[in-house]
C-alpha cells in the first residue's frame, strides 16, 4: 500500500480529479507531475487537483502545479486546486504565505472546484473587475 | 558543550531522504513538547533546504554525496544545520523555472525566528535556521516572503479577452 497515493477520479463528466493524500515532496512530485500529464491529457476536461487530504506539500509539489496550471490555460482547459474542511493547517500556510491561493486558483470545497474547472470562476471574474 | 548537536544524520542527497529528515524532526519536536504550528513550519522550511542541496548540490556528480543534519536544541530554540560537501551553491532569490521554483530560501528566510547561510568545513554549503519554542508572533509577518524578491508567477487565470 502507497501511504502517499495520488490517484484519477472523475469529479464530473467532464472533469478530473487528481486527489493527493499524505505527505508530498522532492520525491513525489515526479509522479504527481505524471498523474497531472495524464489528467490534462483527456481533452477538452478540466481539472481538480484535491489537496484536502494532503499532509504536506514543498515547493516541488507547487511547482508541478504551476506548471500544470499553465499547460491547462494554453489548452483552455479549466485548472483549479481544492483544499477543503479538514485540510492539514500547514498545507493551507505554504499556500497562503507565497500569495498562490488568488494564483493556482484555490477553492474551499468539490462542488466550487468543479464550477471553476469547468471555466467559470465567477469569483475570480468579479474581483478582477472590481 | 551546549553548541554540540544532540542529533546528527548524515544521508545519501537523494529525493527519498527528505522524508526521512522531517520524521527525524517529528521525533526532536515530540522529545521536546514543541507546539505543532512551530513543528509544521520547521518541518516546511527544514525540507526546502534539504531540497536544495539534493536538487544542486551534487549536480553533475555521478554519485550524490552526503546530506548532513544537524539539530541541536538550544534553551530558546531547536536549532537546525542542513549541510553538504558540494561545490557551493550560488542562492538566488528567485530562479524561474527551476524544479523548485526558487521558492527554498525565501520560504526558510520567513519560517525561520532566525537563518544564516555560508560555506560550510566541508567546502559545501551550510543553512543554519533556528526556530524559537515560544513565539512572540508569525515569523511571516516579521519576514514577509514578498520581501525576498518572490513573486507569484501571472496573476489569477487568463481570462478571454
Amino acid at each position: 500500500m502507497d501511504a502517499n497515493p495520488i490517484v484519477l477520479e472523475d469529479a464530473a463528466d467532464d472533469v478530473l480529479a487528481v486527489v493527493v493524500e499524505g505527505e508530498h515532496d522532492i520525491y513525489t512530485a515526479p509522479a504527481l507531475r505524471e498523474r497531472l500529464d495524464e489528467a490534462l491529457a483527456r481533452e477538452g476536461g478540466g481539472v481538480v487537483v484535491d489537496l484536502t487530504a494532503a499532509t504536506f506539500v514543498d515547493s516541488s509539489i507547487l511547482g508541478a502545479l504551476l506548471d500544470a496550471r499553465r499547460r491547462a490555460q494554453e489548452r483552455s482547459q479549466g485548472f483549479v486546486v481544492q483544499v477543503g474542511a479538514g485540510a492539514e493547517p500547514g498545507v493551507q500556510r505554504i499556500l497562503d504565505i507565497t500569495g498562490l491561493i488568488p494564483v493556482l486558483p484555490v477553492v474551499g470545497d468539490r462542488e466550487a472546484a468543479i464550477a471553476a474547472a469547468r471555466g467559470g470562476l465567477p469569483s475570480l471574474q468579479d474581483e478582477r473587475q472590481a | 558543550m551546549s553548541d554540540r548537536p544532540e542529533v546528527q544524520l548524515v544521508l545519501p542527497a537523494r529525493p527519498e531522504g527528505v522524508g526521512v529528515v522531517r520524521q527525524a524532526l517529528s521525533g526532536m519536536a515530540d522529545a521536546l513538547a514543541i507546539d505543532a504550528d512551530v513543528l509544521a513550519d520547521m518541518k516546511m522550511a527544514v525540507t526546502e533546504a534539504c531540497t536544495n542541496v539534493v536538487l544542486h548540490a551534487y549536480s553533475g556528480a555521478p554519485e550524490p554525496g552526503p546530506l548532513e543534519i544537524g539539530l541541536l536544541a538550544g534553551e530558546d530554540g531547536l536549532t537546525v544545520i542542513v549541510a553538504d560537501r558540494g561545490s557551493g551553491i550560488q542562492p538566488r532569490a528567485s530562479r524561474a523555472g527551476s524544479p523548485a521554483l526558487g521558492l527554498g530560501l525565501p520560504l526558510i528566510a520567513a519560517l525561520s525566528n532566525s537563518f544564516e547561510l555560508r560555506g560550510s568545513a566541508g567546502g559545501g554549503t551550510e543553512v543554519k535556521m533556528t526556530f524559537l519554542y515560544v513565539r512572540q508572533g508569525d515569523p511571516v509577518q516579521a519576514n514577509p516572503i514578498g520581501e525576498t524578491g518572490w513573486e507569484p508567477p501571472g496573476e489569477a487565470s487568463q481570462q478571454s479577452a
